[in-house]
């Protein structure tokens, strides 16, 4: 939480410089630079198609230099692997906000997550939507909104334990979130709403933004930016914020924080609120990138993933939730990579390969907790600091 | 903004803030205060003195709301607070610090001044989550507020930016009392503030008691508890003095101190002829 040291020489003249999000110039062209790499860049082939449809052209010459420029950006198998990061950042962030802001363990997050996919999947398929809404394709964008308030409304519900206990015994009634949502509610009633059995197919053309329609990986992923970059920024505000103070409060001392004017109770209900909500947008963002859900989508295991990715990047920072889930998602695939040329002569490696991947996590989980136990924002910190301060960095 | 305390000058010396009567707490056969009467008044310095375990941790939590006592009454600004939780107290207008620092240990030095002025924010979770216009405008006031007046007055200009939890103990419990100045209360309870403090911070710490009860900004009444004699005598105005849950005697120091029981508690009966002698 502390802040971060501006180079020699950069020096606020008043607090609303102090305040602001990009406090110097090159700050501010860092963050430029980082959303043409996002926007532009990573998808340059989707530019690159788009850009040549567009103005109808054919030509050879063009359509190769198209070809060379795409190299550098990430062809699909990528962009998916970058949409499975943002999606672990949106699930994370919520997390994050319980466990690294609010001091509230949990690990039912995954819960949240499946009411909001199936709230929105629901919405979509079987609520009775009048023909204007389905034209203007505004049925995904408020059934998105609506997901978020139920999956905030039941982690209230579950969060309610919260007033009474801490810690362990808050793991475990969170925890019961899972089991009762997942495994009871949604496998065994919810699913049965349609007579489709077990899975929800959604058919192509359904999930739609306005005329926006969602239908490829490359759209999923500037959904997923929008989405993560609004989080993000809602959340940072948040937490600098009254809401967002009181918060850290209660995580830090809860008795010195009631005694300074603090609702304990209702700032942690609101803290179960907001994750619930952003569990709940998380889960239906990532029906735009499933043909079909099931409740196997939303395992127990997802949650602990999630509490995994926090404690990986850092607990207590945003930084935290985004090192996270790159690290976690983008590791997994290096390996999966590089198990596959090895399957020839080991076969039994890719046939167990969820094993090694559990085992990996694990490992990983291990290892940040002795090396590193402040997680990777605590480095990325330490590393911005050093710049900023050199040479003299006492 | 007109303080509440501006208005001081015009009340008259007498009025009475905080008053127990027949406050009685049990922790099961253990009687940590019995029938114990306290009236303080507004803008002085009202002590409350005891050898260890005589109860005044537990009538500082009383007062604060944290313990809810078996019997008896508790009026804060007239009105009886009995029930009322810890947190409205606080929106009251009562502050505490604790005897073991409970600062937010993850927080800025600056964040933990400014949590003690919750209750004069006014950002929801909307507005808050947009940080634009109003938000920008309260915070940009709250910090100037924390800055002229508190940080000044506490010196602590240097360590804003310093999570509290690597602070060295005497700035952790003066960036507590910072916390509690933030509220700007009308009653600011200070459990042994100068507990485990060095001799220059215990001069510090005693300025700025001084300070905050006697400048025309502040006019804070004090509800201290504390150990140290030669402070407690010099700043007080009024001393408690409790034994083993039992008031011994509620005056001016110097009443105090020519108290036999007072010297009895504290000293014994040995040690009390040998004074004599």
């Amino acid at each position: 939480m502390s802040t971060t040291f501006l180079p020699c020489g950069d020096y606020h003249q008043g607090y609303a410089e102090d305040h602001a999000w990009f406090q110097t110039k090159f700050i501010k062209g860092k963050m430029i630079a980082l959303f043409l790499v996002l926007f532009v860049f990573i998808p340059i082939s989707y530019w690159g198609s788009i850009f040549q449809s567009a103005f109808n052209i054919d030509n050879y010459w063009f359509s190769l230099i198209i070809r060379y420029i795409s190299v550098f950006g990430a062809d699909e198998y990528w962009i998916s692997v970058f949409n499975m990061v943002g999606y672990t950042i949106l699930g994370a962030l919520g997390v994050q906000l319980l466990i690294g802001y609010c001091g509230q363990l949990t690990l039912g997050h995954g819960a949240f997550i499946a009411v909001g996919a199936y709230t929105s999947t629901l919405l979509i398929l079987e609520f009775p939507w009048p023909e204007f809404m389905i034209t203007l394709g505004l049925a995904y964008p408020v059934s998105i909104f609506i997901a978020g308030i139920m999956a905030g409304l039941f982690s209230v519900l579950f969060g309610l334990p919260s007033a009474r206990v801490k810690g362990f015994y808050l793991i475990l009634t969170t925890m019961a979130a899972q089991f009762i949502l997942v495994d009871f509610v949604i496998t065994q009633y919810v699913s049965q709403i349609g007579g489709r059995g077990q899975a929800f197919s959604l058919p192509p053309g359904t999930i739609k933004i306005g005329p926006w329609l969602i239908d490829n990986n490359y759209k999923v992923y500037f959904f997923m930016l929008i989405l993560v970059i609004l989080s993000c920024i809602i959340i940072s505000n948040l937490v600098r914020t009254r809401v967002g103070r009181a918060w850290v409060a209660i995580r830090d001392n809860d008795i010195s924080a009631e005694v300074m004017g603090i609702n304990v109770i209702k700032y942690k209900l609101l803290a179960f609120f907001v994750a619930g909500f952003i569990g709940g947008i998380t889960g239906s963002f990532w029906i735009s990138n499933l043909a079909a859900i099931s409740p196997e989508h939303f395992p127990w295991f997802l949650s602990l993933w999630l509490v995994g990715v926090i404690l990986i990047g850092g607990v207590g920072s945003i930084h935290g939730a985004i090192f996270g889930s790159l690290f976690m998602v983008v590791i997994m695939e290096l390996l999966q990579l590089a198990v596959i040329p090895l399957a020839d002569t080991y076969p039994k490696l890719l046939m167990d390969f969820l094993f090694i991947k559990e085992a990996t996590f694990g490992l990983a989980i291990c290892g940040f907790l002795i090396f590193e136990p402040n997680g990777m924002a605590y480095r990325w910190w330490q590393i911005k600091n050093y710049f900023n301060l050199w040479p003299f960095s006492y | 903004m007109v303080h509440p305390t501006n208005k001081l000058k015009e009340q008259t010396e007498e009025e009475i803030l905080l008053e127990l009567k027949d406050v009685e707490m049990n922790f099961g056969k253990v009687c940590a205060l019995t029938g114990v009467n306290l009236k303080i008044r507004k803008g002085e310095i009202h002590s409350v003195i005891g050898p260890n375990g005589a109860g005044k941790t537990v009538m500082m939590n009383i007062i604060n709301g944290l313990y809810r006592p078996q019997k008896g009454d508790i009026f804060f600004k007239g009105k009886k607070i009995n029930r009322v939780k810890p947190y409205k107290r606080a929106k009251m207008g009562m502050a505490r610090t604790f005897q073991k620092v409970e600062v937010f240990g993850g927080m800025t030095v600056l964040d933990n001044i400014r949590l003690g002025r919750h209750t004069h924010y006014k950002s929801g979770i909307f507005s808050g989550s947009v940080y634009a216009g109003k938000t920008r405008r309260e915070e940009i006031k709250h910090r100037t507020f924390i800055e002229e007046e508190i940080i000044d007055l506490l010196e602590i200009e240097s360590i804003r930016d310093h999570p509290v939890g690597m602070l060295p103990y005497g700035l952790q419990k003066r960036v507590e009392l910072g916390r509690a100045l933030a509220l700007e209360p009308d009653l600011l309870i200070l459990d042994e503030p100068l507990a485990g403090l060095n001799l220059e911070e215990v001069e510090d710490m005693a300025r700025f008691i001084l300070d905050i009860n006697e400048e025309k900004r502040w006019k804070v009444t004090c509800l201290l508890v504390e150990h140290d004699m030669g402070v407690v005598m010099d700043l007080s105005d009024h001393v408690f003095v409790l034994n083993f849950g039992n008031t011994i005697i509620d005056g001016t120091p110097k009443e105090v101190q020519d108290n036999p029981e007072v010297i009895k508690a504290y000293l014994g009966e040995e040690d009390l002829y040998a004074t004599r002698r």
